[in-house]
């Protein structure tokens, strides 16, 4: 415990890639002009796929339930725009998936857009007393309606963290402020602009969960969001933590060992040692479907890299296109050379711009051929740098290696499974290995048998 | 003379030596003697002894252990071994085999390099099972991707890329499955060779008209003008299949060919020696060998 308590807690290992961060840091969130056509996949989050409960040229307005929640690990999808239902089609989405989506053409006349928009999603009050009065059942209930999903990338159905556990009571709840991927720039304009709904959001989600403390933990390279969020946090018991800036911080379980000093089983959830993770922009639109009774239409969404000609932070609605986003930010530049959806260290190449947006897309970052150009890999020479860099105290070459080779079993020794595929091995290798590609084959290896 | 005294005796102990060690060697053949039924060496005889594993079994031996103690009894799992063997093997096991038909590899992706969308330059772990983790490795998800799984998982050289997509060669291939299981994208199945040349459906896009046709120019649209001329093709989803239990006296494939505007359904196999003699007075395109030499000296020494 006594590591957690010191101002720049943090875990073992990882690494400090460049951050990158001033390229969009400055840009406060700028709403998207409603476009004209989005296409909302019915799969946007960890779990089981939508079903449609649309017809085709169906009128629909913002916020009306699109596709059904079909099991328990499940988020409801939701029209993010007013207009009429084209006929459902598929879609490849950034991270490989072939999904279903339904289009939706937008009306001329919108109910709600521009800065109405804005301050419907994140202005107003924004009230911290009497949130008591909402029944935690009803918290976690609301959640799900609204199809909020976890919005830091891996989209992990949130009502499923909010219900309570009665077997292992949680008893700190740890909200994610890190924003550790280069790049991105969205979660600490939020903190920065809206920290009083990310506090209502946070003490709505500490009385779901029954947490008997809430801390909101921030890397030290954003002393605005800290100062921010102090402020909004005055008289409310929630303490807002700086954290060393390194990555992957906001990991849940790297932040679980940084916040609270508890390490996380391997392969096992932070809820065993008795801490659950939500990231500022879930908390934030908690606090929205429960005070407010609105889904998940919207989301906050930085384009950036040194391939985009204006980078900027974006509210805008779930389903629009990559290549609508990139053409409102200026477009690309001549040496652009490839689309990332995310950030460059999680982030998934985008194949073809035409894909939506979904609810965990946190980012498209736009890098250029000085960027990514690759080096010739080379022999693993055992210098040790991946392990050295691993945050979950594997070793990545035995991995990686035992997985070229075909070899799952002995990949699994070494804890395949454990792998969150963060990069930092990959990042760290001087052989240019692609570690965590390797990794993912030998997963797939694996859940083959 | 004391030489070959030494000699003689140095002779004689190994002599007598030989006779001890035969001796006991030959108490202990009788006595450790295993009794192994005489069928299932038998059929290990008749098994081709590639020991590739496509039966199921660890190899040859195995396999035959399981067909002589009746553990299995299916003749028909050896895909090396062909008609010949299960012919074989039921003689050994005295069993009457009705017409087993040799079973082979199929790729049923059959779109060049320049007839389909390529989307980006792929940097990764030169493997399909690595490019197909990349969403925009190529526009069509279904496809072969051209990065030799297949390729290097066949024992027999009867799989190549050519033109960016694998290709069987029926000369070689035994249809012992492995390429099909080394696929991760499952574009290749077994098909039973009821004739030297098979007619098949060669694409696997499950996607509707103008999702193929922006990602692949000869690919599958899932038209179904092919079904509705013959009842030997059947929709499968968006794409059609064969049947292939009417395949047998099945020879009018011109009005299924003339339907099909996608060139989606081929002709794989051996050709009858009747179409080799049909092309054998055309012109074969002079062939231009490489010369390796005339780019050594531009590239950088790395030593």
């Amino acid at each position: 415990m006594s590591t957690a308590t010191t101002s720049e807690a943090t875990f073992a290992r990882g690494i400090h890639p460049p951050e990158e961060k001033h390229l969009a840091e400055g840009m406060p969130i700028e709403i998207l002009p409603t476009p004209a056509s989005v296409m909302i996949p019915l799969l946007q989050h960890l779990g089981a796929p939508c079903e449609a409960c649309v017809e085709a040229k169906q009128e629909v307005a913002i916020g009306d339930k699109v596709g059904e929640a079909t099991s328990f690990i499940s988020s409801p999808v939701h029209a993010s725009i007013d207009g009429k239902t084209k006929k459902a089609t598929v879609a490849t989405l950034p991270n490989g998936r072939h999904v279903k989506v339904i289009p939706i053409k937008a009306a001329a006349e919108q109910s709600i857009s521009g800065q109405d928009l804005f301050d419907d999603v994140f202005g107003g009050e924004w009230p911290r007393d009497g949130l008591d009065a909402y029944e935690p059942d009803a918290i976690s209930k609301a959640a799900l309606e609204a199809g909020v999903v976890g919005l830091g990338g891996a989209a992990f159905p949130s009502h499923v963290k909010l219900a309570r556990n009665e077997e292992t009571p949680i008893e700190y709840l740890l909200i994610n402020g890190c924003e550790c991927e280069p790049y991105l720039t969205a979660d600490y304009r939020l903190m920065v602009e809206v920290p009083e709904a990310i506090i209502t959001g946070t003490l709505l989600a500490k009385h779901a969960t029954g947490a008997k403390e809430a801390i909101i933990g921030i890397e030290n390279n954003k002393p605005k969001a800290i100062a921010a969020l102090r402020k909004a946090a005055e008289g409310t018991g929630v303490e807002v933590r700086s954290l060393k800036t390194k990555y992957p911080q906001g990991a849940e379980r790297q932040l679980t060992t940084a916040m609270i000093g508890r390490e996380v089983p391997t392969l096992g959830l932070p809820l065993q040692v008795g801490a659950v993770v939500q990231n500022v922009g879930t908390v934030a639109a908690i606090a929205r479907a429960v005070l407010r009774g609105k889904a998940l239409t919207h989301r906050v969404i930085t384009v950036t890299g040194a391939g985009i000609r204006e980078p900027k932070n974006l509210l805008v609605p779930i389903g629009v296109s990559y290549q609508e986003l990139i053409d409102y930010c200026g477009g690309m530049t001549e040496d652009a050379a490839r689309v990332i959806s995310g950030g460059p260290m999680m982030g998934f190449t985008v194949g073809h711009l035409s894909a939506p947006v979904t609810k965990g897309t946190s980012g498209i970052t736009v890098l250029t051929h000085e960027d990514v150009k690759k080096s010739e890999e080379t022999a693993c020479i055992r210098c040790g740098r991946c392990v050295d860099a691993c945050p979950l105290n594997l070793v990545p070459t035995k991995i990686a290696l035992a997985s070229r080779a075909g070899n799952a079993e002995v990949a699994e020794t070494y804890y395949l499974q454990a792998c969150v595929e963060c990069g930092c091995c990959a990042y760290a290798c001087p052989a240019s290995i692609p570690l965590v590609q390797l990794v993912r084959i030998g997963k797939i290896m694996l859940s083959n048998k | 003379m004391l030489t070959f005294v030494t000699v003689i005796l140095a002779a004689a102990v190994l002599v007598l030596l030989a006779i001890a060690m035969g001796w006991v060697l030959g108490w202990a053949n009788r006595a450790f003697y295993v009794y192994v039924d005489p069928k299932i060496l038998e059929i290990q005889d008749a098994l081709p002894g590639a020991n590739c594993g496509g039966c199921g079994y660890v190899g040859c031996n195995s396999y035959a252990d399981a067909l002589g103690t009746g553990a299995d009894e299916d003749l028909t799992l050896c895909g090396p071994g062909g008609t010949s063997c299960v012919g074989a093997i039921a003689e050994i096991l005295g069993i009457e085999v009705t017409e087993v038909w040799p079973y082979k590899a199929v790729v049923h992706c059959a779109a060049k390099l320049d007839e389909r969308l390529l989307k980006m330059e792929y940097q990764g772990e030169p493997t399909c099972a690595a490019a197909n983790l990349v969403a925009g490795f190529q526009g069509c998800i279904y496809g072969c991707m051209g990065l030799s799984d297949c390729v290097r998982v066949c024992d027999y050289d009867a799989i190549h890329i050519v033109d960016g997509v694998a290709v069987v060669d029926y000369e070689k291939c035994t249809g012992c499955k492995l390429c099909a299981a080394a696929c991760p994208r499952n574009i290749i199945t077994m098909v039973p060779f009821k004739r030297s040349e098979m007619f098949v459906v060669a694409c696997s896009n499950d996607d509707f008209g103008k999702e193929v046709q922006s990602v692949c120019t000869v690919g599958c649209t899932g038209c179904m003008s092919c079904s509705r001329v013959s009842d030997m093709m059947v929709m499968d989803g968006n794409r059609p299949a064969i049947n292939y239990d009417l395949y047998e006296d099945f020879t009018d494939f011109e009005p299924i060919l003339e339907k099909c505007k996608r060139s989606s359904l081929i002709f794989v196999g051996i050709p009858t020696e009747g179409q080799v003699a049909a092309v054998a007075d055309e012109e074969v395109p002079e062939r231009i060998e490489a010369d390796f030499q005339t780019t050594v000296d531009d590239t950088e020494w790395r030593g």
